[in-house]
């Protein structure tokens, strides 16, 4: 869905590099900077007693196209912001006049930000006497990662291997039987493996031969079906809704699982129309117990349980191959 | 004047020169053969006194004679030189050296300048290498042709392309386009800073290695890459009349003299001409008068009006030499125009070059390189220098850091560059034998973040010597992941060291380039030379790979949230999903336009794409605001009207069935705009409409 | 609906949604049963830092008289905790950004707040009893019980004035919609909006919540387009005022109950800034539609 602007925008790229990045004045490990997967990764181990992160910035924007355009008193900014904190920090990039880019720094108050910062770049100008309208912004935002050790944007779900009876997470304690756990209210979906549970790392690892294979494909089905299900649920959970009751596709890892999930859920319908009908389902009741087969179905399909089971079965039904060598 | 040519060996030239014996000279001096002979042979000099009359008999002024730095007279007549056939009957085809080259500029650019690199005669200031393209038609042509003196050549040519091997298909073309076309390339390449083609006619020396011994490569020390070796051969080559001319000025004086020595050479196959059988070469200059070599064409000092008429005059008396092909073309590359013939050149310089050019803040580059264009002696485009922080902004960076001694030991900029040692353990010489020990060398690898803009990046370029590229390679067992990034190894002279082991490791690495430099590994004269070779050279590779790997890879693998191999497959949250691929079986919107018109209402143009189907869609259109977060406000339709395959009823758009798109537009309602309309962006998203119970 | 009295822990932990959600049965949300403490306590991780500022005595203290102060008006009671709260739980936004937290304070401390703020009076249509939303005790930050108030104390207090969070903590329509803006994040913006707000319920106007609404609607449909904080720049907080602020905790009396608390003096929004965005806002209130509320009414029943 493209928006439409009652004034010209930009239509060439804007980009923002992160150049250097430092710590309470300290440079940090260029190792920690990835400009392909735009993220900085501000944990440092050893270090927790930091109070401000400097980041270097650049900025690429169409040069001519803004000097050429019906846009004055043209500026760019920085804008830092995380949802978890509300935090907001902007700063303004010069060029100078020699210069092809447009720099400058932002700073990263360790006491306004907890976890993954969102860094984006946008264009302002006044155009028809009114001023500061955003004329564009990035096409990629980087990501300020301060619990990170390694600078790779995350994607996946969380998978913890944890022991449920004698490790350090005394709320697992009560879980102590159960192989695994999925836990989908923190930032990020996370698998929650037991360690006490015995076999079952021993399994998921380091499977050898067919038949170990297969097992392990189907346990692995299971767990991945139990997730899916569950983040589904939490995705439809508390959606937000505009104006005219229509719900919108929330953020974070919630959008993917909905994206995923929902033509199955709703074969035919287009997303929009999928969560609307979700939506009401969920909150007015009828139809929601006819809807958990389909919810099934969908998580079953994203765990691959009809690949895994069939080479499970053809595995069980060739004993003989295992023994005889 | 030190560098004056002795008085005897000029003396018997000028005799030759104007035809006089010894006897007859001694006559007219009233003196006796056996004296001017004393002369001639350096035994003896002749009194002052006698001077003026020499000069007389010479036909030159008493300075001449005193000089010695010019021949008496006028000049001997310019003249090609074609070698006759072999007695044996031997044949050759075309010059061998010539066609182990693919006749490419890039080549070409590489061979020539790493040529005058290792000619490089100050070495406290950067050889100078000049690329010009000069494209010659009509009148210009004409003018170049009678000085090149072409109608001695033409017989010869048009036998020569006759022929039906390869070479002959050349130069049929190469004749073709200079008589249909009216239209001659000429390439001139410029050395400024260089030795110039020193040494004698024959023997030992450049001027012989260039000119007269095709495959003889005359290596001066142990820094050159193989100067003048195979790759003067591309010279000849990127000729398609196989035909360059030779303007040389020479570092030390040969004939007592060092500007314009000039000559020109041309390859040909094996052919007949007016019933005469001719080898291939032929060769533009001045017939010789020694006994030895009588008739052939010898190099001549030309004076500037000659030089100038066959485009070869230079710019100065920094010593060095111009090449210019006649008839250049790049027949492996795919160069056609001007234009793209001038960018190839600027690319393979700076490819290949990038190292060389590029300067420290005390440290002066070793090569400074240009390339121009021209037709008909204008200038059509402007001398560039190439600048290798264009092409390669990041590996320039890294050697210049090196230069200025600004490397770091890690990395925290992305402009910053690492420098760390790798060691290469220098075998023993199997000729020291085995109790001699190995070596140490300290080669230095640079790594920094790749720039935005390159094109090649992740690879390790190795260099020694004259910061020539060996060879660039993939590192090995880097992990997955890494960022971009370019790295440069430094070994031997390199480095911008110089001493025992740097000659040694400088020594090794050459053993272990084949001919063609392009790679380190076992040669015959590596084996032969040095103990247990291989091995160290593996172990030097795994070495810088080690140490790159320290400065690029992944600190540690992630610590947390990786789970086992089999399940994280599972539950990839960034794969497509398995929907999204499939052409949607719903309408969508594929297109809006839109303007605020004068009332403060949005019009706005939509374009729906629609899978075709017997049944029509009925659509519910829905305008929102757009809103920084959270819920977007609807609008309120005042008038929607169908433009393209639907029609307007209730409120919906009904698509008419079978068709594959439908165009609508829409005006907002004002006063269902929470904001004025120029605040808010507006997006328009349609919803099936739920059937309605009759 | 007992008062937990003496097992209340004396110190804050961290207690996971996942095990917090489980326990939040419908009778304990109806406030038919009691959560199980000791199994919330042994769940609960525990703060490091000794601090005073996680002492739970003095926030029990505030709750407490905030459910005598507004018993017959418990909404109202908003606009007089929100400030005391903030002021009490000293922490910078990195430590109130932990729904752990938040989770132990409504689970383990105080439930019986949470029940009494919450808790819709009567019955429900179908018979069954009113019971607590789920994310007033472990939710998203505007919606939990006391992150809601905590939040909003910090987005609208102008450094050490607390006046700007009495206003939009009085208004409901104001703290349940804009808090989940994001525009509110620009401090320019969050006073801008409490001064329209304030003017507003000076004047008497009519449908005060529809008004509210639309000027949320409005500011957040040209935050679209406008960059506000180009327009109305403003600076970093004073981070150290803020750390010596949170460390005097230690020695700090209980808050002031009939008068507002000081906040942190970690510097005030620009005035210009705001007198800038308050005169644009105000003239986006002007002129805004306001909902028909008739036709939301259709449009949720079709």
């Amino acid at each position: 869905m493209s928006t439409v602007y009652p004034y010209p925008t930009l239509a060439g790229r804007v980009d923002i590099t992160v150049r250097q990045a430092g710590i309470d004045g300290k440079a940090l490990p260029f190792s920690l900077i990835s400009p392909r997967e735009q993220v900085v990764a501000l944990h440092l181990a050893g270090r927790d007693d930091w109070e401000e992160a400097t980041l270097e910035l650049e900025v690429g924007l169409p040069n001519d196209e803004l000097a050429d355009g019906p846009w004055a008193s043209v500026a760019c900014v920085a804008v830092l912001t995380e949802g978890a904190t509300n935090s907001r920090t902007v700063a303004r990039l010069e060029r100078r006049r020699d210069d092809t880019r447009w720099r400058g720094e932002i700073r990263l108050r360790r006491s306004m930000y907890v976890a993954r910062a969102v860094l984006q770049v946008s264009v302002v100008g006044s155009y028809d006497g009114i001023d500061g309208r955003v004329i564009g912004t990035g096409d990629v935002p980087w990501v300020v990662d301060l619990l990170a050790r390694t600078a790779v944007r995350q994607r996946d779900i969380e998978i913890v291997e944890e022991d449920f009876r004698d490790g350090p997470q005394e709320w697992l304690r009560p879980f102590k039987e159960a192989p695994w756990l999925v836990e989908t209210s923190g930032e990020l979906p996370t698998v929650l493996l037991n360690t006490s549970f015995e076999g079952l790392g021993a399994l998921l690892n380091g499977a050898r031969g067919p038949l170990e294979k297969a097992a392990a494909g189907l346990v692995a089905t299971q767990i991945a079906g139990d997730a899916w299900t569950a983040m589904f649920h939490s995705a439809v959970g508390d959606l937000e809704v505009d104006d005219d009751g229509a719900p919108q596709v929330p953020d974070g890892w919630k959008e993917p699982v909905l994206r995923a999930m929902l033509p199955d859920v709703f074969p035919g319908l287009p997303l929009a129309d999928a969560l609307a009908e979700i939506h009401s389902r969920r909150t007015e009741g009828h139809g929601w117990a006819e809807l958990q087969s389909r919810i099934q179905f969908a998580a079953s399909r994203r765990a691959q349980a009809p690949k895994n089971l069939t080479t499970a079965l053809r595995a069980v039904s060739r004993p003989q191959e295992g023994a005889a060598r | 004047m030190e560098d004056s040519e002795h008085f005897g060996v000029w003396l018997g030239r000028q005799l030759r020169r104007v035809g006089m014996t010894q006897a007859q000279f001694a006559e007219e001096l009233d003196l006796t053969r056996a004296a001017v002979s004393a002369w001639v042979t350096g035994r003896a000099q002749p009194k002052p006194t006698l001077m003026p009359r020499i000069a007389q008999l010479l036909g030159t002024d008493l300075a001449t004679v005193v000089t010695r730095d010019t021949d008496a007279g006028s000049a001997r007549p310019v003249t090609w030189h074609h070698r006759l056939a072999h007695a044996d009957g031997g044949r050759e085809y075309g010059n061998a050296a010539a066609f182990a080259f693919d006749a490419n500029l890039a080549v070409l650019a590489r061979e020539a300048t790493q040529n005058s690199m290792d000619e490089r005669y100050d070495i406290a200031r950067p050889v100078r290498v000049r690329f010009t393209l000069h494209e010659l038609t009509g009148e210009h042509l004409n003018r170049f042709l009678t000085a090149l003196k072409w109608n001695e050549l033409e017989p010869h040519y048009d036998v020569a392309a006759r022929s039906r091997q390869k070479v002959g298909r050349v130069l049929a073309e190469g004749l073709r386009l200079l008589r249909e076309e009216s239209s001659l390339l000429l390439l001139r390449v410029d050395d400024y800073n260089a030795s110039g083609l020193t040494g004698p006619e024959y023997g030992d020396g450049r001027f012989a290695a260039v000119v007269r011994r095709q495959l003889d490569s005359h290596k001066r020390d142990d820094r050159a890459g193989g100067s003048y070796g195979l790759g003067k051969a591309t010279l000849w080559a990127a000729s398609r009349l196989g035909l360059v001319l030779i303007n040389s000025t020479l570092s030390e004086s040969h004939e007592g003299r060092t500007a314009r020595r000039v000559v020109g050479r041309l390859d040909l196959p094996w052919r007949t001409v007016d019933g005469v059988a001719y080898a291939g070469p032929a060769w533009l200059g001045e017939p010789d008068t020694e006994k030895e070599h009588e008739g052939v064409s010898r190099s001549w000092w030309a004076d500037e009006r000659t030089a100038a008429d066959l485009w070869l005059e230079r710019d100065s008396d920094d010593p060095g030499t111009s090449f210019l092909i006649v008839g250049a073309h790049d027949a492996a590359g795919h160069s056609s125009t001007l234009k793209e013939t001038y960018d190839a050149l600027v690319e393979a310089l700076a490819d290949n070059f990038w190292a060389a050019m590029t300067a420290g803040r005390s440290t002066p580059a070793v090569l400074e390189a240009s390339v121009r264009a021209m037709k008909d002696g204008v200038t059509v485009v402007e001398e560039r220098r190439v600048d290798p922080t264009e092409r390669h902004p990041a590996l320039t960076r890294a050697l210049r850091s090196h230069l200025d001694g600004e490397t770091v030991a890690e990395l925290t900029a992305a402009d910053q560059v690492v420098a760390t040692d790798v060691v290469l353990d220098i075998p023993a010489l199997r000729a020291a034998g085995r109790g001699s020990g190995v070596r140490e060398h300290r080669a230095v690898l640079l790594v920094t973040p790749a720039d935005d803009a390159d094109t090649e990046h992740s690879r390790i370029v190795c260099m020694r010597g004259t910061r020539m590229t060996v060879t660039t390679r993939r590192p090995r067992n880097l992990g997955l992941g890494v960022d971009p990034f370019q790295a440069v190894l430094l070994a031997g002279f390199a480095t911008g060291n110089d001493d025992e082991s740097v000659r040694a490791a400088e020594a090794f690495l050459r053993a272990a380039e084949p001919p063609e430099h392009d790679r380190w590994g076992t040669t015959d004269e590596l084996t032969a030379t040095y103990l247990n070779a291989p091995r160290r050279l593996t172990e030097f590779n795994a070495a810088v790979d080690a140490a790159l790997r320290a400065v690029v890879g992944r600190r540690s693998t992630r610590p947390t949230g990786d789970g086992p191999e089999i399940l994280r497959g599972l539950l990839r949250l960034d794969l497509p999903s398995a929907g999204s691929r499939r052409v949607e079986g719903y309408p969508v919107v594929d297109r809006v336009s839109g303007r605020v018109d004068a009332s403060g209402s949005w019009t706005l143009d939509v374009t729906l794409k629609v899978p075709q189907r017997d049944d029509s869609w009925q659509l519910v259109p829905v305008a929102k605001f757009d809103v920084r977060s959270g819920s977007r406000p609807a609008l309120r339709w005042a008038e929607l009207t169908a433009n393209e395959n639907c029609r307007v009823l209730d409120g919906r758009i009904v698509v008419d069935p079978e068709v594959r798109s439908a165009r609508f537009s829409g005006t907002t309602a004002v006063d269902s705009h929470p904001v004025p309309a120029s605040l808010a962006g507006v997006v328009v998203d349609i919803r099936q409409a739920q059937e309605v119970p009759a | 609906m007992n008062r937990s009295g003496a097992d209340v822990p004396d110190r804050l932990a961290l207690l996971p949604s996942a095990v917090a959600s489980k326990y939040l049965t419908n009778a304990v949300r109806s406030g038919h049963e009691r959560l199980p403490q000791v199994a919330i306590l042994r769940a609960a991780g525990s703060i490091e830092d000794g601090s005073a500022r996680w002492s739970t005595g003095p926030l029990k203290e505030i709750l407490d008289e905030a459910m005598s102060r507004f018993a017959d008006a418990r909404t109202e009671a908003d606009a007089w905790l929100a400030p005391r709260l903030h002021a009490t739980l000293r922490m910078t936004r990195a430590e109130a950004a932990r729904p752990e937290l938040w989770n132990f304070l409504a689970l383990a401390v105080a439930p019986d707040y949470v029940l009494w703020r919450h808790l819709a009076t009567g019955e429900a249509k179908d018979g069954t009893a009113k019971k607590v939303n789920t994310p007033r005790f472990a939710g998203p930050q505007d919606s939990q019980a006391f992150a809601r108030l905590w939040w909003a104390a910090e987005m609208f207090r102008d450094g050490p004035d607390y006046r700007p969070v009495e206003v939009a903590c009085g208004n409901q329509d104001m703290l349940n919609t804009v808090l989940r803006l994001d525009t509110i994040d620009h401090k320019p913006t969050a006073l801008a909006m409490v001064r329209v707000l304030e003017g507003m319920v000076r004047s008497g106007a009519t449908r005060l919540g529809d008004r509210v609404n639309a000027l949320c609607t409005a500011v957040n449909s040209a935050g679209s387009t406008l960059l506000y904080d180009v327009l109305a720049p403003d600076e970093l907080p004073d981070q150290e005022a803020l750390f010596a602020w949170i460390d005097d905790a230690e020695g700090a009396p209980p808050v002031p109950w009939d008068r507002l608390p000081d906040g942190p003096e970690d510097g005030t929004a620009r005035r210009a800034s705001v007198d800038r965005l308050t005169l644009m806002f105000q003239e986006l209130a002007d002129g805004a539609p306001l909902r028909d509320r008739s036709r939301k009414r259709a449009a949720d029943s079709a």
